[in-house]
């Protein structure tokens, strides 16, 4: 399978722009910046406060540069920190006053907002650039006593409730993308689920990053009261771009007793062209608290677009007898960077965690798996299982393995397994004997090697990662 | 003296250096040391090793004056024939051949010939370049196959306190020859110091080198050994260590599979009782195609005990065929034990077979209530377990007489349980 080009890579499929005029704050990050997005978003005064702490503690912090993949400096003051499309600001009632534009972009996307969110039944709170424009199902999920807004919404809405939890999984005090976004985040989604209430639907967010160079910087807040059920889907596609757009968001999750939460990305940013100019960085905290008995944080991540991807979607196990999982899917192409993996500290008795993390990597990538198990002393007969696979496609691909584990406690098993290899001659023999060609071959086996992380996708994005799986690596077999 | 654990230029004065080389290439080591001073946490590689920490914990100033004792009696062991060198706070003091053909053996005291080295990163590496004024050369001409093992006993003599020793060795195995050596430490010594060791090895081509690592007993040592390892093709190295007993002991190992067809493997069954820590760091650099490593860490901490090992694989993209297993285990005895491992892998070859595994945990329930069922008692029971988890690493050595001697050493260390 050596030396013979099969394709050439195929074109990123939603590399597309859409002409909307924006509203911008001005350039650069500064107090004004800060003051400007509070004052376009009406926020209170305690927002405004706990933004510029954050500003304040920003000063102090050095960007990390421990981190294996690269990127040429960021100028922090040559960025717009707000952007909204116009139409916006007069407020549409219902879909039909949206800005057609904007439901074209979205038809592009494949996302079910206007006649396909009764088929999909999926209730979606679309985000163009920085701004939620509509928020479908709201009344259904209302009569439950579900809210599901954008996040500026639940900051006047549902004051006590954001106050209460925002930065309390991740605080400003945090590492240095953590602590920007927490100054200048702009938008995301909120959701609280009460007590006792199973949300009826998968809640899903589609993100889309415009306006050129907007770094965009989300904010989500997912809350599970007692004994609550939520599953969350987040899905990313972004437009053609040559410069390299920043994209620093914060995900926080609280899993209060007997709650689970499972929340589900399919990460499919342009990850550059066949030479590596341009592409997203990805750089996102995400973190997950089990705070209450019994609860249960499980993230399923599919990642195969932006040009760097770092992110460690983390749980913290606090509970008596919580659970945490990780599913990942990480797959590099041509000069892209993926260093993914998870943190699971465990603090609670009997807490469990597992993770399963499949690294693919071809072209000229770099794929790491990053992860930390720390069980402490107080954690006792807490169980870990780990089992992280790559698998290379090419000689000038790099696959990296680098789990810490710490095990402080007697009555606590960890066990970590991992492999590298690459596709198996003899399976794609098979295969070809039996009318595959190569590339077919490669995406039957490659989804084969993901099987376990796919099956964890709900029903919606498990079709759309299969075929992500395929596409993301047309053009490496050779 | 050593104020703060930084170092006087003028303590270089003290060594009688070769030429200037030697003398701007210590001085330039040694300034790299001060800078950093010893590691602490901070560092990734140091990360769950503190030396700062511990170092500034255990010792309130350092004494670089090498001790003058005289002590030279040892009991030479006994259970098995062997050929022996005698090293006394790292010099060498002694050594006796007297099964092998001596013309084949070429040693004396070693001296540093190439001063190219660039400043490493690791401050005890730069700290003994700057200092190291012990140590041995040791080298096996082309095609001489050792008939009995090698001892090198190291004693450490009572008198010694607060010291910090710098040694540095060198072997060198000629192409199709052979060398077995144990390295068997004695501590008289009742109080802390540290032992800051560098070793060198080459292995010509199709030449073996193994090595078994042990301790005569417990002791107050604070030890860090550095071992650059390089292998031409189809050699083969190997190691084991059973190093238990020291309270802080720091390997950190380099391989660079540099010709085709070698191997190597690390083995490691260490015993950790209250307040010791070891680590064993090693890097594996496959550079060539076809080439083989193995490592296989076994620790079982009691009380407060820490093991940590932090390993790591390199494949470099032409080292394709290449076939690298990493196995890390411990079993805990106490809640205030602990184990830390990064067991690493960085792949940039893709026709390679490569694997890791790691765990921790505590010892099966069900088997201790099995042999219990059989009449023995808990203690009895623990025991057999640990001996039979240990034993893994312990049965791989071939020599049925040396076996026992480590088995016995490494049983004493268990019945203290």
């Amino acid at each position: 399978m050596k030396n013979q080009n099969i394709n050439t890579n195929q074109e990123y499929k939603y590399g597309f722009t859409t002409d909307i005029e924006n509203i911008r704050a001005p350039k650069g990050l500064n107090e004004n910046s800060i003051k400007f997005i509070s004052q376009m978003k009406k926020e209170p005064k305690w927002m405004l406060d706990w933004r510029l702490k954050a500003f304040s503690r920003l000063k102090n912090l050095k960007e990390p540069n421990w981190q294996k993949p690269k990127y040429p400096k960021i100028n922090y003051q040559d960025l717009y920190y707000y952007s909204a499309p116009k139409s916006v600001s007069s407020k549409p009632k219902s879909l039909d006053e949206v800005d057609p534009k904007l439901l074209e972009t979205y038809k592009k996307l494949g996302i079910p907002l206007n006649e396909q969110k009764k088929l999909s039944g999926v209730a979606v709170d679309a985000v163009f650039d920085s701004v939620s424009v509509a928020t479908t199902y709201k009344e259904e999920l209302t009569k439950k006593g579900i809210i599901f807004c954008s996040i500026s919404e639940a900051i006047q809405k549902h004051p006590d409730l954001v106050k209460k939890y925002i930065g309390s999984v991740i605080p400003i005090t945090d590492h240095y993308f953590a602590t920007l976004n927490s100054a200048v985040f702009t938008d995301g989604s909120f959701v609280y689920i009460p007590p006792n209430v199973r949300c009826p639907m998968e809640l899903s967010t589609y993100f889309r990053i415009n306006a050129s160079e907007t770094g965009q910087f989300e904010r989500t807040l997912i809350i599970a009261d007692k004994g609550s059920y939520v599953s969350y889907l987040e899905g990313c596609t972004a437009p053609m771009r040559d410069e390299n757009q920043l994209h620093a968001a914060n995900v926080e999750l609280v899993a209060l007793d007997d709650a689970e939460i499972k929340y589900s990305t399919v990460q499919n940013w342009y990850p550059g062209d066949k030479d590596g100019v341009g592409g997203i960085y990805n750089f996102v905290t995400k973190r997950g608290a089990c705070r209450g008995k019994n609860s249960k944080i499980s993230w399923t991540q599919v990642e195969t677009g932006s040009a760097i991807t770092w992110k460690y979607p983390s749980c913290i196990l606090q509970g008596d007898n919580s659970v945490g999982e990780f599913y990942s899917i990480a797959i590099t192409n041509n000069h892209q960077k993926a260093d993914t993996g998870t943190k699971m500290i465990h603090l609670g008795k009997n807490t469990k965690s597992k993770i399963i993390s499949k690294g693919i990597s071809a072209g000229k990538a770099d794929n790491t798996y990053r992860g930390l198990v720390d069980i402490s002393r107080k954690a006792k007969n807490s169980r870990n299982y780990t089992q992280c696979d790559s698998l290379l496609m090419g000689n000038k691909c790099g696959a990296h393995t680098v789990p810490y584990i710490k095990n402080k406690n007697s009555s606590s098993t960890v066990e970590h397994e991992a492999t590298t290899s690459k596709i198996n001659e003899e399976q794609l023999y098979y295969c070809n004997q039996r009318g595959l060609n190569q590339e077919e071959a490669v995406s039957l086996i490659v989804n084969g090697f993901c099987k376990e992380v796919l099956q964890q996708l709900p029903m919606e994005f498990a079709v759309e990662a299969q075929k992500l799986v395929g596409i993301s690596l047309e053009g490496s077999v050779g | 003296m050593i104020e703060n654990f930084k170092i006087d230029s003028n303590e270089i004065d003290k060594i009688n250096f070769i030429n200037k080389e030697d003398k701007n290439f210590r001085i330039e080591n040694l300034n790299a040391f001060n800078s950093t001073g010893f590691p602490s946490k901070k560092e990734e590689d140091w990360k769950f090793s503190d030396t700062q920490a511990i170092f500034s914990k255990n010792f309130k100033k350092l004494n670089l004056d090498n001790s003058n004792s005289k002590e030279t009696d040892i009991k030479l062991i006994k259970d098995f024939d062997h050929n022996y060198m005698f090293l006394v706070n790292g010099k060498l003091v002694n050594s006796e051949f007297k099964f092998e053909d001596k013309s084949k053996i070429k040693i004396s005291n070693y001296h540093e010939e190439k001063f190219s080295e660039k400043i490493s990163k690791n401050p005890f590496i730069c700290l003994n370049h700057a200092l190291s004024n012990n140590g041995y050369y040791l080298e096996i001409k082309e095609g001489y196959k050792f008939e009995k093992v090698l001892v090198i006993y190291n004693l450490f003599t009572k008198d010694l306190s607060s010291q910090i020793l710098n040694n540095k060795n060198k072997i060198v195995v000629g192409k199709n020859s052979e060398l077995h050596t144990i390295n068997y430490t004695i501590n008289r010594s009742k109080n802390k110091f540290i032992n800051n060791s560098y070793e060198s090895a080459i292995l010509f081509e199709n030449s073996k080198y193994k090595n078994i690592c042990i301790q005569a007993s417990k002791s107050d040592g604070y030890f860090h050994k550095f071992s650059n390892n390089k292998l031409r093709s189809d050699s083969n190295f190997s190691s084991f260590i059973f190093s238990s007993g020291l309270k802080f002991y720091k390997q950190d190992i380099n391989i660079d599979l540099e010709g085709e067809n070698s191997e190597c493997d690390i083995k490691a069954a260490l015993f950790l009782d209250n307040d010791e820590h070891q680590e064993i760091k090693t890097k594996i650099n496959h550079l060539v195609p076809n080439c083989k490593s193995y490592q296989k860490i076994k620790n079982v901490l009691d009380s407060e005990g820490r093991g940590i090992y932090q390993g790591k694989i390199y494949v470099k993209d032409i080292a394709q065929k290449t076939n690298a297993y990493q196995l890390s285990k411990a079993l805990l005895l106490d809640d205030n034990s602990e184990f830390n491992s990064k067991p690493e892998l960085e792949i940039y070859a893709d026709d390679v077979k490569c694997s890791h595994g790691s765990t921790s945990g505590s010892i099966d329930e069900n088997s201790i209530h099995y042999l219990m069922t059989r009449g023995l008692t808990k203690k009895e029971a623990i025991q057999l377990l640990i001996n039979g988890f240990l034993n893994e690493i312990i049965s791989e050595i071939k020599s049925s007489t040396i076996r026992k001697f480590v088995e016995n050493k490494i049983e004493l260390q268990i019945h203290g349980y």
